[in-house]
């Protein structure tokens, strides 16, 4: 069975995104709709996999903005809702965010940003705490993947008590992190699935005077949430010591066990803040009271300090109170980093502690691992088929606008053809700017999803403007980077049933592309299709191209399903010059070069079949080692 | 001064590393211990390096302090050499016996780097998971299980903490049919090799 449908009692291994599901689960949501982007993508799919059994609405959106306005609407008709996002998703569902604060809601709705410190897998490490003084928006913080499960359920409370939205923050290390949870609800036999709409003009309709009033009552709650609500947002430990630290989510992990191994716990109080914004003023207020010397810790930005400040400011209250002198802005904090910090800030540094081996001295140094793309990845061949075709075409010096996916690692050698890589969608806009400002010819590279989440704008402006850019959809027909989830080019929805199909290229024809379809295995017959497209475009007409074989990943996990044989490559030693051809255009790492005869060898459990590096070779030496099944083509 | 039991897991992308934390964080829960399992990888699935920190004991904050660590498991020996940093004099190492050298780069050898692991740490044991895996299960896929099972027969401060019945509980609850039975056959095979390792 799923851990997520354990019932009441057992302690179950949850990572903390699943634990978000599961506290959802049991607070009574029926509906919950998300955009994938690490690291908040397990929380949709957790509750994607139980869906049908439970008979909620769960769904992948085209973006995070489509996705917030899908689950709003169901908390605005009475239905418990969740959307869930990465940090930069939530600045694509920002518009929405702000007036969902003014209208309210008449069913909890918790809205997760899962933020990411350390970016990761992200373009930046924005603190999206900072969200909720924008929008008036309370932001709960959890200190752990357990109490990730606990602040669920009481975000979904403190949502319902106010009618109010509630960001539910964590970050990598808590969404990524799996701990032992008891669970102490059930599952609600039947949540509340169907709502009513009640026509409240003058709530759900933000004109100016409209909105002017809500302002009023958004300001009333706000105040109410910052005054009135102490535990379990807050909570003071060992009370009354001069010496305080106030710490806020994970933090106040690493401080707990940072205060226990410096042996200090008896001797400072600590403030735990499990909502970092407002914070909560009368437990502040308690602490500051008798503190002499105070130390903030908490990760990325000084959200929490800059409030415990002007609070202690505000008051008159005279002690001295520290922050980021102590705690680093940048980066996730981590027990070594806060106990570095605590350590010098009580003078009590131990310095064998954890004393490391150091790194080996070796020659040649052990290389970075860089995350590339996958063998058998079709990217790879659409990067190596577009180059060489741009190259025979004679059009040099192209620039490669990139996207968002797993197709970015195209900015690696050799193929740099990622040249920009912003946020999604950026591809096709940064193009077209581009186009207007520059001689060279521009290749736009956006993958499936990404053109459907927030490229269809882009392409639609670059023809309307009439930029000059080609847009190169990678279409490996699922979101990829994220795991695999579907989107509206897949054919089936978030719970596996089917449904409309919407092509690219459909897409595409109808905005005025002349659209060229290419399949990535079938090299040679590609680059002359794309020679025949170049011309059109060298000729001024506007021409995209897509190139279309699915996720090596997906098709190599079906191969095992269906017992269907792949090809394997091998390279003849005999027929191999060593000239490193396949090596050096296609990066692939089931190519290793063995050091003893210095000519490339094929990992047979890496290589997925995808024979780019035998239509590579100029010396016909790769070629099948095995016979695959006769269908084995459909897979892809 | 409270101590939890620092295991770190490292190799590539796509070796079986997060199954791998599943199960210890599942035989954590079997021995009645408290258990943080925190993936730390990048952008890709596939081909990147990729560390997963186990903490066993009381607490919440999920990462290993450099120089933490009290048991290695490297599932490559590239990224066992990367790892070190995490160990101290006194840490035991498990690698096992595969290289996967990236794409395009330059990288030192097998042994070379194992004599560099020897030079640093007192314990340092190679071994041949994919064999084992092999044997047993005709494919690598299993090298992960076998590894904890070497761990467990070479260091008895693991074994101590969670006991080989824990970690084959946890192996029923993830897996079925098959490859249940395959896998605690892996696993029971590498365990044994481990404890004859060390002579026991």
């Amino acid at each position: 069975m799923n851990p997520i449908l354990a019932r009441k009692g057992e302690t179950v291994l949850l990572m903390g995104n699943e634990a978000i599901a599961r506290g959802a689960l049991e607070s009574g949501i029926c509906m919950a709709a998300a955009y994938p982007g690490t690291p908040s993508t397990e929380i949709v799919e957790t509750l994607s996999e139980v869906a049908k059994d439970l008979k909620i609405w769960v769904e992948w959106s085209v973006n995070e903005k489509v996705a917030f306005e899908t689950a709003y609407a169901a908390a605005i008709s009475g239905v418990k809702s969740l959307t869930a996002m990465k940090h930069v998703g939530l600045n694509v569902a920002a518009d929405i965010l702000m007036s969902s604060a003014y209208a309210g809601v008449k069913a909890g709705f918790v809205v997760v940003s899962a933020d990411d410190p350390g970016h990761h897998s992200s373009q930046n490490e924005q603190d999206n705490r900072w969200y909720g003084f924008i929008s008036h928006i309370p932001v709960v913080e959890p200190s752990s993947p357990r109490e990730a499960y606990y602040y669920t359920k009481e975000s979904f409370k403190l949502s319902e008590k106010y009618g109010h939205p509630i960001i539910l923050r964590t970050t990598t290390r808590i969404s990524h992190t799996r701990q032992p949870v008891t669970l102490d609800e059930d599952l609600p036999e039947s949540p509340v699935c169907k709502g009513v709409f009640e026509k409240a003009i003058d709530r759900w309709v933000l004109v100016p005077g409209h909105a002017r009033k809500l302002k009023m009552k958004l300001l009333e709650v706000w105040r109410k949430i910052q005054y009135d609500t102490g535990e379990p947002f807050a909570k003071i430990i060992n009370p009354g010591m001069k010496d305080v630290i106030i710490a806020s989510g994970i933090a106040y992990s690493h401080v707990e066990e940072a205060l226990r191994i410096l042996g200090l716990e008896s001797k400072v109080t600590v403030l735990k803040i499990n909502m970092p914004v407002p914070v909560p003023r009368k437990p502040v207020e308690e602490v500051l009271r008798n503190a002499e010397r105070v130390l903030v810790v908490e990760e990325l930005d000084p959200v929490v300090e800059k409030q415990v400040k002007s609070i202690s400011s505000e008051l008159g209250f005279g002690c001295k109170i520290y922050g980021k002198e102590y705690v680093p802005e940048n980066d996730e904090l981590s027990l070594q980093v806060v106990y570095n910090g605590l350590c010098r800030f009580f003078d009590k540094c131990d310095p064998s502690i954890w004393e490391s081996v150091g790194d080996l001295k070796i020659e040649p140094t052990i290389p970075p691992r860089p995350p590339v793309l996958c063998p058998g990845c079709p990217h790879r061949s659409s990067y190596y088929i577009v180059k060489t075709a741009l190259n025979k075409a004679g059009i040099r010096n192209v620039i490669f606008t990139g996207d968002i996916g797993c197709y970015t690692l195209g900015f690696q050698k050799p193929f740099e053809t990622q040249m920009t890589s912003f946020e999604m969608g950026g591809a096709i806009g940064v193009a077209h700017g581009l186009s207007k400002v520059v001689d060279e010819a521009i290749v736009a590279v956006v993958g499936d999803s990404t053109f459907y989440h927030a490229g269809i704008p882009g392409v639609i402006n670059l023809v309307f403007n009439k930029g000059r850019a080609i847009p190169l959809i990678l279409d490996n027909s699922i979101t990829a980077m994220t795991g695999h989830q579907p989107h509206p080019g897949t054919g089936v929805t978030a719970v596996g049933e089917p449904t409309a199909r919407i092509m690219p290229e459909d897409v595409l024809k109808a905005v005025g592309f002349e659209t060229y379809l290419i399949n990535p295995l079938k090299v040679k017959e590609s680059i002359n299709t794309l020679g025949k497209a170049l011309e059109e475009f060298k000729s001024g007409k506007n021409i995209a191209i897509i190139s279309r074989a699915r996720c090596a990943l997906e098709v190599l996990r079906d191969a095992r399903k269906t017992k269907t044989v792949l090809p394997v490559y091998k390279v003849d030693p005999e027929k191999c010059t060593g000239c490193m051809a396949c090596v050096n255009l296609s990066a692939c790492p089931a190519l290793v070069v063995d050091p003893d005869s210095r000519k490339p060898v094929i990992i047979e459990d890496l290589c997925a079949g995808c024979g780019l590096c035998a239509s590579i070779c100029p010396f016909k030496a790769i070629s099948t080692a095995n016979t695959p099944s006769q269908d084995w083509e459909k897979l892809w | 001064m409270s101590r939890r039991f620092n295991l770190v897991l490292t190799g590539v992308g796509g070796q079986g590393l997060i199954t791998l934390g599943r199960l210890i964080g599942e035989a954590c829960i079997r021995a009645g211990l408290n258990v943080t399992v925190a993936e730390v990888h990048g952008m890709s699935q596939r081909g990147g390096s990729v560390i997963v920190h186990v903490r066993i004991g009381e607490g919440d904050s999920p990462v290993i302090p450099v120089g933490g660590a009290h048991h290695i498991i490297a599932m490559e020996v590239l990224e066992a050499g990367r790892s070190v940093r995490y160990a101290n004099k006194d840490t035991v190492m498990v690698v096992n016996d595969l290289i996967l050298p990236p794409p395009l780069a330059k990288y030192p050898g097998k042994k070379d780097v194992i004599e560099a692991l020897k030079s640093k740490l007192g314990r340092v044991y190679l071994y041949d998971a994919e064999g084992v895996s092999k044997r047993i299960m005709g494919t690598p896929i299993s090298s992960n299980i076998a590894l904890l099972g070497f761990s467990l027969g070479v260091n008895p401060a693991l074994e101590d903490l969670i006991g080989k019945t824990d970690v084959e509980k946890a192996i029923e609850a993830i897996f079925k049919g098959k490859a249940l039975e395959l896998n605690m056959k892996v696993f029971e095979e590498a365990f044994k090799e481990g404890k004859a390792s060390v002579g026991g």
